[in-house]
């Protein structure tokens, strides 16, 4: 391939990439005629649904990255550590959330856990909301445990935790005090995924019917004009800043494997 | 592993507690992947009072619903191959194009974001850029007088959600097929040129077969990836382009299909679909790589 | 005209030249060796005469006819590289052939000449296996092989040993070259061992930062270093500072010690260079003597190298180890004997 041929490759690509963040941006900016300003985003900031809705998420989100790593780092540990056999096994299953749509996920939990089922979680408001954010641990699940996973590999967890036992310390010791520390980069990887997927989530907070940042945008954009672009522009910091600081403390500890 | 203190009926017990740790993570699989999908799949064949039947498989079988399949297969199958022409001939020209170093940091970065910026924010970044009112729409009326809509473009068509959903399909194959490009030896190249291979030789006969599983493992997780889509169709055409997710979701709201039991074929349909797409990967895969361990 | 002619090639990556005027005429046949410490530009003229470079300056010729313009896949050359590069897709079989494949050769005659290259490298079965199923000399055959199989005019080995263990390596350096001689291919051969290239080449060329120092047979690159980087790089070699008293009859002194070389050096200071299988114990008519303490003894098996001190200057000398003499010892004064032709006079 050409230096120029890869120029115009990628500059074409750059302008796909581009064009439709301009135009949302552009569109949220245009709320008062014939100039740009923030009117838009002060309606969003103003509106109390957008505050509850907003901060729903968030508190799920931080939920669902706490249950996800309770879940997860153990499973991973134990994994690499027990069942080195049935880890081929274990990556499969992470990566089914993969293959099978969230929307049949959630219909599954709907007609499972409905008021007269065996365990009726969608009969209470707690229920529901811990219904939804396992639905959200499972849509995550791939993440986190490749991200947790990989940040094992780099460290020797037989050798680490042979070490420990030996100087007498539990299970519980070892993995907060020797495991977590040393796949805190992986988790904290995971989990801004994880933060980033939950708040841009809207099949299963509309299903469920929870009052979800989802949700709300698509009812925005449904009824609003200029409002939804300007909550997209929000929607789209998020993600961005989640990945800017996935990017941030990789970097972090590569400097620090180099110092050491 | 081999504890010769412990004492031989404590022995006995460890196997099962080896596979103790793994019960939460069991568990929890248990009860929100495998249960639930597998009352989907049973409810498909299943009449309201539970006992066995095809009918709801064949309820599929109608116009409306056999055409929403197609569609939605129709723009899976068309975001996933040009999400992976388009991402892998980025990627190309990223790893092996002679471009400054310094892109890449910030395109692999940019393809994090994008790749995770699905769902209904996206579906309005389009709508603000190629919808009647868009950016460009108005840019290319009133600039050179072209006018989209009436050459037949919608973005609440097949080719509007197509180009939409590459939005996310593109960056998740420059992210995947990335390494893999930098797996490609520069000796190997080399070797081929040296031997007198054009460099279209080079990549039918060495390269291509080399990332060959990569590409089709990409696809299929592309596939899935649009196939599943539900946020951002809702969002950019609300109800008026009938593909499947969307039929399902107002299937499960509000049973639009007077028969609940249809729903849960046409979910059956949907895992059939993905499953199936992933069947072939994986025998596709085995096949390719008997070069490799 | 030589078959192969490299003219005053230069190189330079940025503001740092690599390769600076390159000139060397290989003759049909012939076996040449590249040799220098790794990051001289061994690896930078090879990519040159393969193409994958551009030259900065220069020329290089095959056959009269000059390449610099060629595309590599237009030059009809030969190359293995150091980490193998067999195709990990492609059957041993399919990568032998992988060069009459793209010219477009039919199938038929791709399986018998494919059939031959792997019974000249001995590996006649093995044209079914992967490449991952092969060990790595193995795999380096093979290699040869698939660079041999189009009948190139010119074939370039890049440290082709260099990756395998001590003993698959001393093997295979001799089965390149007897394969070499059985085609009679004109061979470039890369490598920062001076072994390899004293036992297999033709001739050398010592390289040291972009310069070809000295171009010579195995023979004259050992015994008649022509600067003090060659003498210092290829074998073990003392160098002596000594004063020289009569610049006619080469009569220098060696710390406490003085010997005629019978042969003129230029007056004022000299650096003489003693390989350490030069020296012997004792004192033999006809040769020159020299003086000195045992410092240090070193049983190497066959050999045992000692460190003599000469009055300041530190001098290493191999004995061979034989049961019918008692081996010296520490802090021994000893006399050595030395034929003064032997003696290297080395220049700049
Ligand atoms: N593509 C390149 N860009 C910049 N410098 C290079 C490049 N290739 C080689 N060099 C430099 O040129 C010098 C010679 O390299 P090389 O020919 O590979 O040495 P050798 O093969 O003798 O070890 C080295 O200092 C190396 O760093
Ligand atoms: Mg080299």
């Amino acid at each position: 391939m050409t230096r120029a041929a890869s120029w115009a490759i990628l500059l074409l690509g750059i302008t796909y990439f581009v064009l439709p963040l301009l135009g949302m941006v552009e569109f949220s900016l245009s709320m008062r005629r014939g100039e740009y300003s923030f009117d838009a985003y002060a309606a969003v900031l103003a509106d109390p649904q957008f505050r509850q809705t907003f901060s729903y998420s968030v508190v799920m989100a931080l939920l669902t990255i706490v249950f996800g790593i309770l879940l997860v780092v153990p499973t991973a540990f134990w994994v690499r550590l027990k069942l080195p056999r049935l880890r081929p096994v274990v990556e499969f299953v992470t990566l089914l959330p993969l293959v099978i749509p969230a929307i049949v996920t959630v219909f599954g939990y709907i007609r499972l856990y409905n008021t007269s089922s065996w365990l009726p979680l969608t009969g209470t408001i707690f229920g529901t909301n811990l219904l939804l954010m396992f639905g959200y641990a499972m849509l995550s699940l791939p993440y986190m445990y490749r991200a947790v996973d990989t940040g094992l590999r780099t460290i020797d967890v037989a050798t680490l935790t042979e070490a420990a036992q030996s100087l007498g310390a539990g299970w519980v010791t070892i993995i907060v005090k020797l495991i977590l520390p040393n796949v805190l980069v992986a988790v904290l990887s995971g989990s801004f995924v994880t933060f980033a997927i939950v708040m841009g989530e809207f099949t299963m907070a509309a299903l469920l019917n929870r009052p979800a940042f989802g949700p709300y945008l698509q009812l925005m954009g449904a009824n609003k004009a200029y409002e939804p672009f300007a909550l997209a522009t929000i929607a789209f910091i998020i993600t961005w800043a989640c990945m800017g600081l996935i990017q941030l403390v990789t970097r972090f500890t590569k400097h620090d494997k180099a110092g050491r | 592993m081999t504890d010769l203190t412990s004492p031989p009926p404590k022995r006995r017990w460890h196997p099962s507690l080896t596979w103790l740790g793994l019960l939460p993570f069991a568990l929890f699989i248990l009860l929100f992947l495998v249960l639930p999908t597998m009352k989907i799949v049973i409810g498909a064949f299943q009449r309201a009072d539970g006992s066995f039947t095809f009918e709801n498989i064949a309820g599929l079988f109608t116009a409306s619903i056999l055409s929403s399949y197609w569609i939605s297969i129709k723009i899976s199958v068309a975001s996933s191959a040009f999400g992976c022409l388009i991402g892998f001939l980025m990627a190309a020209a990223m790893v092996l194009g002679g471009l400054p170093r310094g892109i890449r940091s910030p395109l692999m970065t940019f393809s994090g974001v994008a790749s995770n910026f699905a769902g209904v924010p996206l579906a309005f970044a389009f709508l603000a850029t190629l919808g009647p009112l868009g950016l460009v729409t108005m840019f290319l009326r009133t600039e050179f007088g072209i006018n989209l809509r009436a050459m037949g473009f919608n973005i609440l068509s097949f080719w509007g959600l197509t180009i939409t959903y590459l939005f996310f399909q593109i960056p998740l194959m420059i992210l995947i097929i990335t390494p893999a490009l930098d797996g490609l030896k520069r000796e190997w190249r080399e070797a081929a040129s040296c031997l007198g291979a054009s460099g279209a030789q080079y990549w039918r006969i060495v390269a291509l077969p080399i990332l060959f599983p990569t590409i089709l493992g990409t696809f299929a997780l592309l596939f899935a990836n649009a196939f599943g889509a539900v946020a951002t169709a809702i969002a950019l055409t609300g109800s008026s382009l009938n593909i499947v997710p969307i039929m399902l979701f107002a299937q499960i709201r509000g049973d639009v299909l007077g028969n609940p039991h249809l729903g849960y074929a046409m979910a059956f349909g949907m895992i059939l679909v993905t499953g199936l797409a992933n069947v072939v990967y994986i025998v596709l895969r085995i096949r390719s790589e008997r070069w490799l361990k | 005209m030589s078959f192969l002619t490299i003219s005053h090639l230069e190189k330079s990556f940025g503001v740092t030249r690599v390769v600076k005027d390159f000139n060397l005429d290989v003759e049909k046949g012939e076996f040449i060796s590249l040799l220098g410490p790794s990051g001289c530009g061994k690896t930078t003229v090879l990519r040159m005469v393969a193409g994958f470079e551009s030259p900065s300056a220069g020329n290089i010729t095959i056959e009269g006819r000059e390449v610099s313009s060629l595309k590599p896949n237009q030059r009809n050359i030969g190359m293995v590289f150091q980490a193998y590069a067999l195709f990990p897709n492609l059957t041993v079989a399919q990568n032998v052939g992988f060069g009459l494949r793209v010219k477009g050769v039919p199938a038929r005659e791709i399986a018998a000449r494919v059939e031959e290259m792997l019974a000249l490298i001995g590996l006649p079965e093995l044209g079914d296996r992967y490449p991952f199923q092969l060990s790595g000399g193995q795999q380096q055959r093979v290699a040869l092989a698939r660079a041999l199989a189009p009948k190139p005019q010119v074939l370039l080995l890049d440290e082709p040993l260099s990756a395998l263990d001590a003993k698959v390596r001393v093997s295979l350096r001799n089965e390149i070259r007897a394969i070499q001689r059985e085609l009679g291919i004109t061979t470039i051969f890369v490598t920062h061992d001076q072994e390899e290239a004293l036992s297999m080449s033709d001739r050398i060329v010592v390289m040291h930062q972009g310069v070809a120092e000295q171009v010579g047979s195995p023979f004259e690159i050992y015994n008649a270093p022509a600067t003090r980087f060659v003498a210092g790089f290829v074998g073990t070699l003392n160098t002596l500072d000594a004063q020289v008293l009569d610049p006619a009859t080469g009569r220098v002194k060696l710390g406490e010690n003085e010997l005629t070389l019978g042969r003129a050096v230029p007056p004022g200071e000299a650096t003489l260079g003693l390989r350490p299988e030069m020296l012997r114990l004792g004192a033999h008519p006809g040769e020159a003597a020299l003086t000195g303490t045992i410092t240090e003894l070193d049983f190497l098996g066959s050999v045992i190298r000692l460190r003599i001190d000469l009055g300041g200057q530190k001098l290493a000398v191999d004995l061979f180890n034989t049961t019918r003499q008692a081996p010296p010892k520490v802090g021994e004064t000893v006399s050595l004997a030395l034929n003064p032709a032997d003696a290297l006079v080395i220049g700049a």
